[in-house]
């Protein structure tokens, strides 16, 4: 279906070497029903040219590092492909990630209504509403197979206050892109709850100082 | 293309047709008929021929080969007819290969032979072209006699008769050593993984559905069964405490499974006791031993996704002889090769890198199908009713709700602004229930080995006390007196299997299906879910026509409490069904399976033992009827209660022991005062029958 990949472990290899101290790692999971293209996107991002030797059981084989915004981040899919009918233990999947890219495919009506339910078990499993997620319709080449109309898509998204992106695996269309701005979210997230927990030790300290004084 | 760093020793070829593909495997083979350098490119092409292209399209390319012989090879030796007679003609030489290879292919996958006749007879027609040639020996090396039958493959649950060992076991849960439990999972395990054949691997690694696939189906179905059986097992029982003592059990299971090397079982059944639904359950965590608690990590962390599944993988990888692979990692790598690598490359040519390196998962996964000797040996009648066990099965939303009716969230933690609603989907994560006729099939096995091992006076019923054992297997189904439809006080088979047919149909959610109506209240009435004000002059809530409940418009979609009255309600109508005389058929139907039905049975049960819990219960139903609804408590007051009403009952239990002790020590002094009493009548009868002799000897003496 798609030609070829390349992979490029060699500058990855290099820059472990160089550099010790680990970047930050973004946990992303891909969900979605089974032939949505998760898979493709996936590789689609990882490599991009030809490749040949391909190894799907390698440790590292959905671990890559990347420049988010010129900091260097380490990225780490979890590809859930062949195990959507394992119901059972998606729950404990879920629970690892950090971001969710909810994959359906735009020829397929049946793969969009089953993104509620990821939706509806992720924020069970996550227990919080706002965590990093974005809705990608893929396939978004097949224009003439579409059977999920982008306003009816859009209309979820904003339900669930989350984005909405098109891509292709195929083209290429918006795959950087979806796998970015997850990140992007994540990073905020992670931000964020560095800055509430800091908030709190100077609110802490401050409760201190207050204190001192008055005595 | 060649490359020069093979994959797999001697596959060196990248890309070819497949009629180059077929002279290379003929060309592997040496004059003597054997392997030149043990080159793997014959198998790894038998092995891998059916994802490019048909086994009779193949059979058919050796025929052609064979047949075009000299178009291939040229015989240079001088004056040579090329007949089977000569010595050292090339052609002859090739011939033969030809066939050292479609030997090499019966003798190594004799399962693609008796699974396909087209291809049995193509190879049939190959004999006889050889045989017509009068090249007798050559013919005998494509022998199709000694290919065994595998007609197990094609049926979806043939039984095995040499399996059937007696070994007495017990059927129930709560006797079931851990061992037996998981050698019997491995059993059934193991008959579902070695069904799947190539051509269900490779239909799910081109499509990712399981649309015409129902072996993997069921190998898959059978996972997400067990994993829900833990939960629901777990989830049935009414204390923390009790609650992890069946954890316990289940570690205990899970590090058999380890033992035996059953590594998709174990997925199961780890990921069913990691289950958010258990997880959450922080009272229960509290009661889990340490040291369980510990072995379970090591397994969370031995099956975690982390790094590509590294653990699993080194560690599947250094188990020898019987194993059971996590079936959906690896059916992951297949999925990313073949989305990664394309079949054909440059135009038609079948792209054998990726044949070569897809080889390496499948080969492994059908090496590991052909186990002749499973480390276990099963109960048949204990398979039944695991099988059944693992047939019923719930939503994950069911479970979860059931999981937060057990120990409720924590006031504060939940969110106070109302989120999306919970509602019961339909949507079954793809994998459809089994067909009618498994389940009935399922049920008529299991119906039968209960009988077989609990209707000990063989009259085709069983007790009460049979039915109460068996029960503690199947989570959350109904009690007797429901089962017993004609209430004589036992159950035949035909009851039986009614009930568990029926109970296939119907899903659990029914219990937590509220019935709403928008409503009037007359004087200030709280919210059940969000314990606010109902406020307004008209219409300020909405009430469950059935237990009564109310709750504001936009709460009532998150109410997770169960539906409690409906079984009143089905109590009362179970006596009227009985007062009328009205077939009990329609009762049954009726009737649902709850959680608590069983545990509120028992209750009443004991009140008829003493006084005062009959009191208490009557007490209880009253506030239930009388209030309406409208004393209703928050859930947590509720689940004290519960607890109350459960220490009540172990005190009853313990008060009930004492008194059977009394009534033992009473019985002994009775057996005592009867023998006592024997003697006295004894001396007594001697006593008078002297005084008789005496007054006879007397009136004797005296006439």
């Amino acid at each position: 279906m798609f030609s070829c990949w390349n992979r490029r472990p060699k500058p990855a290899v290099m820059s472990k070497a160089k550099t010790q101290q680990p970047a930050v790692i973004h946990k992303v999971i891909m969900v979605g029903s089974g032939g949505v293209g998760k898979s493709a996107l996936t590789l689609q991002f990882m490599y991009d040219e030809f490749v040949e030797d391909y190894e799907p059981t390698k440790a590292d084989s959905y671990r890559k590092k990347v420049v988010l915004d010129g900091e260097e981040v380490q990225i780490d899919i979890l590809d859930t492909a062949g195990q959507e009918d394992y119901a059972a233990i998606r729950d404990n999947y879920f629970r690892s990630g950090e971001g969710f890219l909810c994959v359906f495919s735009i020829t397929e009506q049946e793969s969009f209504q089953a993104t509620a339910e990821f939706r509806e078990q992720i924020l069970r499993v996550k227990n919080d509403d706002n965590i990093p997620f974005l809705l990608v319709g893929n396939k978004c080449d097949l224009e003439d197979k579409r059977q999920v109309t982008i306003d009816e898509a859009q209309t979820r998204a904003q339900q669930w206050a989350v984005p909405y992106v098109e891509t292709s695996a195929k083209t290429r269309a918006n795959v950087d892109k979806v796998f970015y701005d997850l990140m992007r979210e994540i990073r905020s997230r992670k931000m964020e709850a560095i800055r509430q927990s800091n908030g709190k030790k100077i609110r802490k300290k401050e409760s201190k100082k207050r204190k001192c004084t008055i005595l | 293309m060649e490359e020069d760093k093979p994959l797999i020793p001697g596959v060196t070829v990248r890309a070819a047709t497949p009629e180059r593909l077929v002279h290379l495997c003929v060309e592997s083979f040496g004059k003597d008929g054997r392997l030149v350098e043990d080159n793997e490119f014959p198998s790894v092409l038998f092995l891998m021929h059916k994802w490019f292209m048909t086994s009779d399209e193949m059979a058919e390319a050796y025929v052609d080969l064979y047949q075009s012989c000299s178009d291939t090879v040229a015989c240079m030796k001088p004056g040579c007819n090329h007949r089977p007679s000569s010595i050292d003609c090339q052609i002859q030489i090739y011939k033969a290969k030809i066939c050292y290879a479609v030997r090499f292919w019966i003798s190594n996958f004799p399962v693609h032979f008796d699974l396909d006749h087209r291809l049995s007879t193509v190879v049939k027609r190959f004999a006889n072209l050889v045989q017509c040639e009068g090249n007798l020996t050559l013919k005998q090396l494509i022998d199709l006699s000694k290919v065994p039958s595998y007609d197990w493959m094609r049926n979806m649950s043939v039984r095995n008769p040499s399996m059937r060992h007696n070994r007495k076991v017990s059927l129930v849960f709560n006797h079931l050593e851990p061992m037996e439990l998981a050698e019997h999972l491995t059993y059934l395990e193991y008959k579902a993984f070695r069904r799947i054949n190539f051509t269900d691997f490779k239909n799910y690694a081109v499509t990712a559905s399981l649309k015409d696939n129902p072996k993997l189906e069921r190998s898959i179905a059978l996972f997400n069964g067990l994993s829900q059986w833990i939960q629901c097992m777990v989830l049935s029982k009414t204390t923390p405490q009790q609650r992890a003592d069946v954890i316990v059990k289940f570690v205990n299971v899970a590090k058999k499974l380890r033992i035996l090397q059953n590594f998709n079982t174990l997925m199961s059944v780890v990921g069913g006791l990691t289950h958010s639904a258990l997880a959450r359950l922080a009272k229960t965590n509290a009661c889990i031993p340490s040291e369980t608690q510990k072995t379970l990590m090591e397994f969370t962390e031995l099956l975690s996704s982390n790094n590509n599944f590294s653990n699993y993988r080194k560690v599947f990888n250094q188990c020898c002889h019987f194993k059971i692979p996590i079936l959906g990692v690896h059916l992951k790598d297949l999925i990313l090769l073949h989305t990664a690598l394309p079949d054909k490359v440059e135009g038609s040519l079948v792209n054998f890198r990726k044949m070569a390196q897809l080889s390496q998962t499948l080969k492994e996964l059908t090496k590991l199908q052909n186990h002749d000797n499973i480390p276990v040996c099963a109960n048949m009648d204990l398979v039944n009713t695991l099988r059944l066990s693992l047939d019923l099965h719930y939503t994950e939303d069911e479970i979860y709700e059931l999981s937060l009716a057990r120990e409720p969230r924590n006031s504060l933690s939940s969110p106070s602004t109302p989120t999306k609603p919970v509602v019961f989907a339909d949507w079954l994560a793809g994998v459809s229930p089994p067909v009618p006729n498994t389940i009935n099939k399922h049920v008529h096995d299991m119906v039968e080995a209960v009988f077989k091992n609990y209707d000990h006076d063989k009259d085709g019923f069983i007790s009460h006390e049979e039915f109460e054992s068996i029960a503690g297997n199947f989570p959350f189904i109904d009690s007797f007196c429901v089962l017993d439809a004609d209430k004589d006080g036992m159950i035949s088979k035909a009851e039986m299997k009614t009930y568990f047919i029926r109970a296939n149909c119907h899903a659990l959610r029914k219990c937590f299906k509220h019935d709403f109506h928008e409503i009037t209240y007359f004087k200030p009435t709280f919210c059940i879910h969000c314990t606010g004000l109902l406020w307004g002059l008209i219409k300020q809530g909405w009430k469950c026509k059935d237990c009564g409940i109310n709750a504001h418009k936009h709460c009532k979609d998150l109410v997770v409490m169960e539906c409690r009255s409906k079984q009143h309600a089905a109590c009362n109508r179970r006596q009227d069904s009985v007062t009328n005389g009205t077939p009990t058929q329609e009762l049954t139907y009726s009737s649902k399976r709850k959680m608590s039905q069983r545990q509120k049975r028992n209750r009443v049960h004991q009140g008829t033992q003493t006084e005062e819990i009959y009191f208490m219960d009557y007490q209880m139903r009253n506030s239930h009827m009388n209030g309406d609804g409208e004393y209703y408590e928050e859930q947590g007051q509720l689940y004290d209660r519960l607890l109350k009403a459960e220490e009540a009952r172990d005190k009853l239990m313990a008060e009930n022991a004492r008194l059977e002790a009394k009534l033992e020590a009473s019985n002994d002094q009775i057996v005592t005062l009867k023998s006592h009493v024997g003697m006295i009548r004894k001396n007594t009868i001697t006593f008078i029958l002297e005084q008789m002799d005496a007054l006879h000897i007397q009136r004797d003496t005296e006439v």
